[in-house]
């Protein structure tokens, strides 16, 4: 076996925040919904868009985002990487 | 009846027939039955994981939701999609690069086979049989209501379907089935919310707010309602949707057909896109619904509900901007959905029967491809039979529960022990065993003695557990238990279990040893 740490270490690097800031997110988003959900319908001024509705398609960018962020870093320092030793 | 619907449902079986006869005669092996080859690839094979995802149960019962209560609905949408990242990040390329057919290879990779197949089967096998029944009866309802059939005859028509498409067509054909389904649904609800907005000139704040000024809740469809009424309740809901998609075992073995881990990665990304665009407009056709049906008395019972129930709200909203034409077409494709996933699930619960029960377990010794495949073929013609049994005898139950346990299964069983069995070196063969199996029956006692069960269906003024979602329990009784007998286990076995992780790890992250697909 050839030595992954360096891999191991990349992976770690683009994995953690990417999941931390989902996983953060989301449950940031749960905990408006329990204790504030008047917030949550206050609506824009001048609109009947509510902040609720504002949050929650935030959050479905934010999981575009993470998986196209992920895929990207992938390609370009974990794939390499991977080749190096499989190589 | 409508003409039309009968005639593209009668097209779309007629084609997926085909397709099984076309797979049928390619199916030679055990490679072929479950995993296809391994020779689909990352762009169809995330047309066919949403195809698995987007049930008609989320299609009709998310916009139903929204239609009912508004807001309430996106964070059901919300929870079913923020599963996904957690499925790129952590799972589909270690499990690809780990497991051959199901995921038990992968929660078995360094452990004792026989303990770890059966628990993971029995994991599998109870959160497939649990999203049957509902789909199955969910189907029967839905086909009395779109086609007029008689509630049996339309479980019938499903089971039997299902038996061809699988036993003949193995995942060759499942996964076509699921392409074709996916395509079909995405066009459909596409065309709906299209018309829909189109109605208001694309401008979303008029949308809204006639939405609001025609719900009797007035602007509280723009706030959580109901759904969630204390912080426990929302963290434990938010766990379940979040882990249990990773713990599907339907979706996992999704991952055995693509040719790699860059394959399986593609697979997420797609699947993501595609699912979240679609809860994007079930939310889209929910307001909609609530607008253009939910005060026209064409669509209305003389009580003032929905005609059919609230789960109708998509298909006759596709009445009200589509007229008979698009009717037909969103009903044709709703009995479609039901099949396709009916079909995925059953393949996925028939391969935890033949390759880790019988193969591994009760006949490990005489390993046989040939007569796997037979009991992988008898055991999908007794799932189906099976699901048309459970279909007719729960028909007028409440099994609104059964959805919610089989996340909370997928998220408290398959999860923790494939997550452990992956990333955490000291998991032990009696840990998961144990650890798992006490999480499994915590999470199915929790749900028995919560008001879901207790109150809703055994009628019970008070439920024990005061909680309707299990997760945030069930979930950390798992990982305690599977943690702690693992870290007190000093058998013999405990240091081969360790002695594999660093083999395993290696091959997880570098995907060296995998077999990959074959090229015809």
């Amino acid at each position: 076996m050839k030595d992954i740490s360096n891999l191991i270490s990349i992976k770690k690097k683009i994995i953690l925040p990417l999941l931390f800031t989902i996983i953060f997110s989301y449950f940031l988003f749960i905990i408006f919904i329990a204790y504030f959900p008047e917030l949550l319908g206050q609506q824009l001024t001048n609109s009947s868009i509510s902040y609720g509705i504002i949050f929650g398609f935030l959050l479905i960018l934010i999981i575009f985002i993470v998986t196209l962020v992920y895929v990207f870093l992938s390609n370009k320092y974990i794939e390499p990487e991977i080749k190096k030793i499989t190589l | 009846m409508n003409t039309i619907a009968v005639s593209l449902f009668l097209l779309f079986v007629l084609v997926t027939l085909y397709i099984t006869y076309w797979a049928a005669k390619q199916i030679s092996n055990r490679d072929s039955f479950y995993t296809a080859g391994g020779n689909i690839s990352g762009f169809q094979n995330g047309l066919a994981i949403s195809g698995d995802f987007m049930s008609a149960a989320s299609f009709l019962g998310i916009s139903g939701l929204v239609f009912a209560t508004g807001f309430d609905g996106l964070i059901y949408s919300i929870g079913f999609l923020v599963g996904w990242p957690i499925v790129l990040l952590l799972i589909a390329e270690p499990l690809r690069n780990l497991g051959k057919y199901t995921f038990a290879d992968v929660a078995s990779y360094r452990l004792q086979q026989k303990p770890i197949r059966t628990l993971s089967a029995l994991g599998s096998l109870a959160t497939v049989s649990l999203y049957l029944i509902a789909q199955m009866v969910g189907a029967g309802k839905l086909i009395q209501i779109l086609f007029g059939l008689p509630y049996d005859l339309a479980v019938y028509i499903v089971g039997g379907l299902m038996i061809l498409y699988v036993t003949f067509g193995g995942m060759i054909a499942t996964t076509w089935v699921q392409i074709i389904k996916a395509v079909l649904l995405l066009f459909g609800a596409t065309v709906i919310s299209i018309l829909v907005l189109y109605q208001f000139n694309f401008n979303l704040n008029l949308f809204f707010s006639t939405a609001v000024n025609n719900h009797e809740l007035g602007s509280k469809i723009l706030n959580p309602g109901g759904l969630i009424k204390d912080p426990i309740s929302a963290i434990s809901l938010g766990l379940a949707l979040m882990f249990g998609t990773a713990g599907l075992p339907h979706i996992l073995m999704r991952f055995f057909t693509v040719k790699d881990s860059i394959q399986a990665r593609k697979s997420v990304v797609y699947a993501t896109s595609f699912i979240g665009y679609f809860y994007i407009l079930t939310f889209i056709i929910g307001f909609g619904a609530i607008i253009l049906i939910g005060s026209n008395t064409d669509y209305l019972n003389p009580e003032g509900g929905l005609i059919g129930n609230n789960n109708m709200a998509a298909i006759h909203l596709a009445h009200a901007v589509g007229g008979d034409v698009l009717l037909g077409f969103i009903s044709a494709v709703a009995f479609a959905t039901i099949l396709a996933v009916v079909s995925g699930l059953t393949l996925a619960g028939a391969s935890a029967i033949s390759h880790d029960i019988y193969a591994n377990v009760i006949n490990s010794s005489n390993k046989n491809e040939k007569k796997e495949l037979l009991v992988s073929r008898l055991a999908t013609i007794f799932l189906g039979i099976l699901a048309i049994f459970l279909g007719i005898i729960f028909e007028k139950q409440n099994i609104a529960f059964m959805v919610g346990l089989a996340f909370a299964i997928a998220a408290s069983t398959n999860f923790p022990i494939i997550f452990l069995s992956m990333f955490w070196k000291n998991l032990t063969t009696s840990g998961a065993f144990f650890g798992g199996l006490i999480g499994l029956l915590v999470t199915i006692a929790l749900v028995i003695l919560s008001p879901v069960v207790w109150v809703d269906v055994f009628n019970f003024s008070e439920a024990i557990f005061p909680y309707k979602y299990p997760a945030l329990f069930s979930m950390t009784t798992t990982f305690f238990f599977v943690i702690c007998i693992s870290l007190s286990d000093r058998s013999n076995q405990a240091i081969k279990d360790k002695k594999g992780f660093q083999e395993q790890f290696y091959r997880s992250i570098t995907g060296i040893g995998i077999e990959e697909g074959k090229k015809h």
